[in-house]
């Protein structure tokens, strides 16, 4: 049993008159396990972030089954969804998606206090992990006072606060200028290796490359698969890169 | 085409932007019914000439002054509200390829249909209600007259010129924030981060000592005079402190709440108590507009209620018998003279007088000091100060009136009091000392000057005593002589003919030398009916002025404040806050945000209840009583209001944060 499980996930849109049905999601089936850092990578339209809305049970599939341990987390009743969301995972998104009435430190905190944490176990949590991600000296400061990769550091701090099972990530350096980027990146590989499972979202090929396996997706359906296993980063771009160019060419992939 | 493109484009501006169109196009038309309502009635020939109809007349159009005044400000205030919405839009469309001239013809239309919609219900409601209102206000001031039915053609130009003014400006608004729109501001978009506000803590205290003596003035000024002249100090006093305590005592006040860990780190506080201290800086002129106008409309309406509810103890305060006789400057022989000149219009309409009243009496204006009445004050530094009558009665009179019998000393004095007691042993007066025998709990009449002023009644041995200091008064140097007064009142049965014997009375004194002051209730009622009447009925009409104005903020400043929090609602649910949650923490939000203006203004009210009550005895209400009684229904019925405007633009509110988000669909 996988620690995650996505089986033949497919979702269709319909516009609001049922005139026109688009299918973002054809066939999707893939596991996770505990542990595992894996991204997933496709051009625009290809169904990405229809795939991450639905295992962040932000969106429904129109069939199929999405198991976490082993339970399904499509049939949570309405009341627990948010509960459920709160604990079990933490979201990094492109664009932040910081508050700018909290301060750096209220916005990390924001997920223990939905879930009625006491304000001596926050603080706990908070200290240790505000050093982890070298952010301990801007606790007081305001979203807007600080740069865009302070901030992705802040949103992380926010989605590991709460020791969530699954981290999802959606672009999470789309918004982010190169040397904020590597820092980034790094950050991600190095949580992950102290056991974090984390799933990302991308485009960015430099973004794939840190992961330890890259699915693809392509027209609503997963189309290929790399294991980085024991190459470098550079190595792993490479791969990456032609994998992609084959994609968009229409070429025939073999492996 | 072109013109039906435009128009059409108009329309569907309006019609998509109906939320907020809406309440604007109420607002106008409410006004436009108001205006004209005012207006039609103040113009109507039918009030004719009536006992005072003139009175009612320049009430009336002192309110329709005030509707235009306040139409004015709402719809401006609406339209900016209206406008800042839209820029966005204005930049979108010029990205898309829309020229500004373009852009102009479509809000002339928009503005056009709005103006004709408004107007054209406006005055079709007004004219429809006018008839209504206008029976309601004769039956306020019991006039009877004929009322024929007609549409004011002079009130319809005024109407037309008021608001084709108002919309002319707005339109002219307009088009300079759609020509100073830049495209590039919509690109940038509207999340530039706010600085969170400073704690004013100079401000604060400016807001503490301007409240803080408002209110001082307000719980300790003693005379009505006083309270008079003080009356708009401690208003602009309030209004000052109230400005800058909204803006900086909230923001301190909520700065502690967080330092509170306890109480901040909590689902319901936490987004709250941020969001209000992200939001205060540009609420607070807000909250305290709405607190103030709260405040008018509590004032206005309860104290016009308890004026026109207590007019019978208005009258009685001020008429204290049915027919009042008062004579200055008399001799024995005067008051002899009008005694039986009274008794015979009495008797040839064989009438028993009932309940007689009176007496002689001196009085003197001044100010005591240490046991010393000071009786040669110039008026104009009496009023600023705390004006006192003594009003000297002989022993013999007060004896006939309370039906006891008092023996005195040549030196010794009786005393009654009123608003205020007299402290000392002695009594000196025009070189005179006299010793205060005892105090007296009541007196039997009180005259309608003495709930204006800090009032003494002395009883003295005899009549030898008051014409012995009305000749001391004569040897001094004051400019200003008090006379000998004698006063008669007495009610008449009740079948007895009030007015004929009224005028009976009149006539046999008129001749009389000194002058004789003759008053009947029956003869001032329909005058103070009137006067009254239309006070109440202004005060009605302006309170549900005020109440829109106050409805009317409270809902733009909602619905600004949900689309700005949308976003944030958003986030919040992404990482963990259930729908329930949301509604918890809108509800304790918008509560603290709603009920903090109406609980200052019940503040305010209730620290100027003393004060009001002394300035309606310049009115000659002295029922304290019923004016708790109307303060109370009114602040219930208002705050009633209140709460159903709270809990329709909460419902607004929560709607704009959630709708058109997948979250929605899937959590409920």
């Amino acid at each position: 049993m996988h620690f995650l499980e996505v089986r033949n996930v497919k979702k269709v849109y319909t516009t609001r008159f049922g005139a026109n049905q688009v299918q973002a999601l054809t066939n999707v089936s893939f596991g996770v396990e505990k542990g595992e850092y894996v991204a997933i990578m496709g051009e625009s339209g290809s169904g990405k972030t229809t795939l991450l809305n639905i295992l962040a049970t932000l969106d429904r599939p129109t069939e199929g089954e999405v198991l976490l341990n082993g339970k399904s987390i499509l049939n949570l009743p309405h009341r627990e969804i948010a509960a459920f969301r709160r604990d079990n995972l933490g979201f990094v998104f492109q664009d932040f998606n910081l508050l700018d009435t909290f301060s750096i430190q209220d916005n990390i905190l924001l997920p223990l206090v939905l879930a009625n944490v006491p304000f001596s176990e926050m603080e706990r949590r908070l200290k240790p992990l505000a050093r982890r991600l070298g952010i301990e000296q801007l606790l007081g400061k305001y979203p807007y006072e600080v740069s865009g990769g302070e901030q992705q550091r802040t949103a992380i701090a926010r989605a590991l606060v709460t020791r969530p099972q699954l981290v999802l990530a959606d672009e999470p350096t789309g918004a982010l200028d190169s040397r904020s980027t590597d820092s980034l990146l790094r950050l991600f590989r190095d949580i992950n290796e102290e056991g974090q499972t984390i799933l990302m979202v991308t485009h960015s090929t430099k973004a794939a490359c840190f992961a330890k396996r890259v699915l693809f997706i392509k027209d609503g359906e997963i189309f290929h698969q790399l294991y980085k296993g024991s190459l470098s980063e550079e190595e792993m771009y490479q791969k990456i890169s032609d994998t992609m160019t084959m994609i968009a060419t229409g070429g025939v992939v073999c492996g | 085409m072109g013109r039906f493109f435009y128009g059409k484009l108009a329309f569907d501006n309006i019609r998509k932007n109906s939320r907020v169109y809406v309440p604007y196009i109420i607002t106008s038309i409410s006004t436009v019914i108001m205006y004209y309502l005012m207006h039609s009635m103040a113009v109507n020939q039918s009030l004719g000439k009536m006992a005072g109809a003139a009175q009612v007349r320049s009430m009336l159009s002192f309110g329709f002054a005030i509707v235009g005044l306040f139409s004015v400000i709402f719809l401006l205030y609406t339209n900016s509200f209206l406008i800042m919405r839209r820029k966005k839009e204005f930049g979108l469309v010029q990205v898309l390829g829309m020229e500004k001239k373009h852009i102009a013809r479509i809000m002339i239309y928009e503005t056009a249909y709005i103006a004709i919609i408004s107007v054209l219900s406006g005055l079709i409601s007004g004219i429809i209600l006018s008839r209504a209102m206008f029976l309601l206000l004769l039956k306020i001031l019991r006039f009877e007259v004929k009322l024929a039915f007609e549409i004011s053609s002079s009130s319809i130009v005024s109407v037309l010129l008021l608001f084709a003014g108002i919309y002319l400006v707005t339109l002219v608004w307009n088009l300079w924030q759609v020509h100073l729109a830049k495209p590039v501001d919509l690109l940038k978009g509207g999340q530039v981060g706010e600085r969170e506000p400073k704690a004013k803590w100079l401000l604060t205290l400016v807001g503490l000592i301007s409240i803080g003596s408002g209110y001082y003035i307000a719980l300790t000024t003693e005379s009505p005079i006083a309270a008079l002249v003080f009356f708009f100090v401690a208003v602009m006093l309030v209004m000052v402190g109230t400005y800058a305590l909204f803006t900086s005592g909230s923001i301190s006040f909520l700065k502690l709440l967080r330092k509170n860990k306890r109480y901040y780190y909590t689902p319901n506080h936490f987004t709250s108590v941020s969001g209000m201290i992200y939001r205060m800086k540009k609420n607070a002129v807000g909250l305290a507009n709405i607190c103030i106008l709260s405040t008018m409309v509590l004032v206005t309406i309860s104290t016009t209620v308890s004026l026109y509810v207590g007019i019978e103890d208005v009258l009685r305060t001020r008429y204290p018998r049915e027919i009042t006789i008062s004579s200055y400057g008399i001799t024995e022989a005067h008051v002899v003279e009008l005694q039986r000149n009274v008794s015979e219009v009495l008797e040839s309409h064989e009438i028993a007088p009932e309940d007689t009243l009176e007496y002689r009496s001196l009085v003197f204006l001044g100010q005591e000091e240490d046991g010393e009445f000071l009786t040669d004050i110039e008026p104009s530094s009496l009023f600023a100060g705390n004006p006192q009558s003594l009003t000297l009665v002989p022993g013999e009179d007060y004896s006939r009136m309370a039906g006891e019998d008092i023996a005195l000393e040549e030196a010794e004095v009786l005393i009654f009091s009123k608003g205020g007691s007299y402290k000392h042993a002695t009594l000196s007066v025009l070189g005179r000392t006299f010793k205060v025998k005892d105090r007296l709990s009541r007196f039997p009449v009180v005259s309608h000057e003495a709930s204006i002023t800090q009032s003494h009644y002395v009883i003295v041995r005899d009549m030898s005593v008051l014409e012995e200091l009305f000749r001391a008064q004569e040897q001094s140097a004051s400019e200003y002589k008090s006379e000998l007064r004698h006063f008669l009142g007495f009610d008449l049965p009740q079948d007895a003919d009030s007015a004929t014997i009224y005028r009976a009375i009149r006539l046999a004194l008129s001749s009389g030398e000194p002058f004789s002051h003759v008053e009947s209730v029956d003869a001032v009622k329909d005058e103070f009916y009137a006067l009254y009447g239309s006070l109440f009925f202004l005060g009605i009409f302006l309170g549900t002025l005020f109440v829109m104005g106050t409805v009317l903020i409270i809902y733009y400043k909602q619905i600004t404040e949900g689309y700005e929090d949308k976003g944030r609602f958003e986030i919040m649910q992404k990482v963990g806050m259930g729908l329930e949650e949301v509604k918890k923490s809108i509800r304790s939000q918008v509560v603290m945000v709603f009920f903090l203006p109406l609980a200052a203004a019940v503040i305010h009210v209730a620290a100027a209840f003393r004060f009001i009550s002394k300035l309606l005895a310049v009115f000659n209400l002295t029922n304290i009583a019923l004016f708790f009684w109307c303060t109370l229904g009114t602040a219930l019925v208002f705050a009633l209001l209140y709460a159903l405007v709270y809990a329709i633009t909460a419902r607004v509110y929560y709607r704009i944060v959630t709708e058109g988000q997948a979250l929605t669909q899937i959590n409920d």
